[in-house]
């Protein structure tokens, strides 16, 4: 498989940026600046705005049948990150890592890392984990 | 605006069949579509043919369409391979429509096909990856059945939809299956045998989802200048509703509704002049049990909160008020992903000419098929009508 073309920096990974449609308000993160994937507006007016590292579990899945390679139980879940400022929040997809499987429900508050998920031996495949922030574990 | 008819339709049986190829599945569908046309038709009445095909393990992944058309004596006509994940032949019934509509061909042959049993299980779970978004829900780590599982879990949260009631489309599911000689999985499902089956990914089980297949299927049109020709019962396309959404669940603005499906519905309501409540039954996409939770309401036919009680009801079971899948659906008669839009239209075509056996339903008029690519970043829905309807009518 080939790596991730991404259009985002280094910065962007590593900083949470967002940028939000001055359109209609959607916040894309973090790989589009140009077109705005709910309304359409193209070339979008996109304002860069700083996405919080804590969010709030929308959905997610426990996965147990996966190639035998990969660890089981697997939970995975897109998350609302909530922007510094005013509107609406970006959302992403991520493991959830170092997390109970009870602790796992809409509405968990989780915190963002972004990590090195696995190298395809070229180059490292980075995407999201998430777990419940430590000292507000059971 | 010229009218298109559906004059015949068939199969392959549906299952896993290591001494079929994808050009012999073809071949007998396509000979069971020509042999179900009532007048009868010659392999050189066919203008223009549409393939749908994923290309599942890669093999003819250049050129399928002329591949299989060759095969089956249809020589020298155009042919058209369309990929739109598991929603390709449902696509290809309504290029289908579009060629007769625009007044290029008198006769079309709609079809799909595919073959993935004879993969092994990790290749075919890549295979049924390609149609996630790539870059971020893919490389996450989610499967298919993994998105569908996160529709199903903010489903439940959002409106108390239960594993129960999942297991109900299963239960009705198979009920119908159980009447379908083409059923790859063809045998009847208690609600216990449900509800008890290995999570997959949860909260869905292996009750949840539905197999991979071998299959093919084939729809033959014709417009209304030639129709008469094939047929004295012919079944109108009244209706035809395309759409799209973001391939990545995550980038949509709910994750309880398949608003590609909405698109499709409403337009294809738009064209057909009817609604949710003229239907006689409904082929729906129930490639996972949340699937047809959110096809009643995305195709009007409940709302929402409802659609968990809607089955659990027996409102969708055969002899229910608003029959649904009433072929086995994709998780009892199988699911060959470029095939299942055109075999939707097959058991539309038999319960409209009534022809669908034991598990015929008591003379419909009007049915629906929906057809769904990927977690919903393609959809189709067709309405068909008994009769010439429309200004013929």
């Amino acid at each position: 498989m080939s790596g991730p073309r991404y259009e985002r920096s280094k910065r962007q990974d590593q900083h949470l940026i967002g940028f939000e449609c001055q359109a209609c308000g959607w916040v894309s993160f973090p790989e589009e600046k140009r077109t705005c994937k709910r309304c359409g507006d193209a070339p979008a007016e996109m304002e860069e705005v700083q996405l919080a590292e804590r969010g709030e579990i929308q959905t997610f899945v426990v996965q147990q049948y996966l190639p035998d390679d990969i660890e089981t139980p697997q939970p995975v879940a897109i998350v609302d990150l909530p922007q510094e400022g005013e509107g609406e929040p970006a959302r992403a997809y991520g493991l959830l890592t170092e997390t109970d499987l009870e602790e796992i429900d809409v509405g968990t508050e989780v915190v963002a890392r972004f990590r090195e998920l696995f190298s395809d031996g070229e180059r490292p495949i980075n995407s999201f984990k998430f777990s419940v922030p430590r000292e507000e574990k059971a | 605006m010229r009218d298109a008819y559906l004059i015949g339709a068939g199969q392959s049986d549906y299952g896993s069949f290591p001494g079929e190829s994808y050009r012999s599945l073809f071949r007998t569908a396509f000979e069971n579509a020509c042999d179900s046309v009532p007048a009868g038709i010659e392999s050189e009445d066919v203008d223009e043919a549409i393939v749908g095909t994923l290309g599942v393990g890669g093999r003819q992944l250049g050129l399928p369409g002329p591949a299989v058309t060759e095969h089956v004596g249809l020589h020298g006509i155009p042919v058209t391979r369309v990929e739109n994940a598991c929603a390709a032949s449902g696509y290809s019934v309504r290029q289908g429509v579009q060629a007769i509509r625009s007044g290029m061909a008198d006769v079309v042959l709609a079809s799909g096909v595919e073959i993935m049993t004879d993969v092994s299980g990790d290749a075919v779970r890549y295979w049924l990856g390609v149609s996630g978004e790539t870059e971020w829900e893919r490389l996450s780590g989610t499967t298919f059945a993994g998105v569908y599982a996160q529709m199903a879990s903010r489903h439940m949260q959002e409106y108390g939809t239960t594993r129960e009631q999942l297991s109900h489309v299963a239960v009705k599911n198979h009920e119908n299956g159980a009447k379908n000689p083409h059923a790859q999985l063809g045998f009847e499902c208690s609600l216990e045998d449900a509800m008890g089956a290995p999570t997959v990914a949860d909260p869905l089980n292996l009750y949840h989802c539905c197999p991979t297949t071998d299959g093919a299927a084939c729809v033959l049109l014709a417009s209304e200048d030639v129709v008469e020709n094939y047929t004295d019962d012919p079944i109108r396309v009244a209706g035809v509703g395309a759409g799209s959404d973001r391939v990545g669940l995550f980038q949509r603005d709910t994750y309880t509704a398949v608003p590609a499906s909405q698109y499709a519905a409403d337009r294809a309501y738009e064209m057909a002049g009817y609604g949710p409540d003229d239907l006689d039954f409904a082929e729906v996409h129930d490639c996972f049990a949340i699937a047809e939770l959110m096809a009643y309401s995305d195709l009007g036919l409940c709302e929402p909160e409802e659609a968990g009680e809607f089955v659990a009801s027996g409102t969708t079971k055969r002899d229910g008020e608003m029959p649904v899948n009433t072929s086995g659906g994709l998780k009892s008669k199988g699911h060959p992903i470029g095939a299942t839009g055109a075999g939707q239209v097959v058991e539309a075509f038999k319960q409209l000419s009534g022809q669908a056996g034991e598990r015929q339903l008591d003379d419909p008029q009007i049915g629906l098929t929906h057809n769904v690519g990927g977690s919903g970043g393609a959809a189709v829905v067709h309405v068909f009508e008994r009769g010439l309807g429309g200004d013929a009518a």
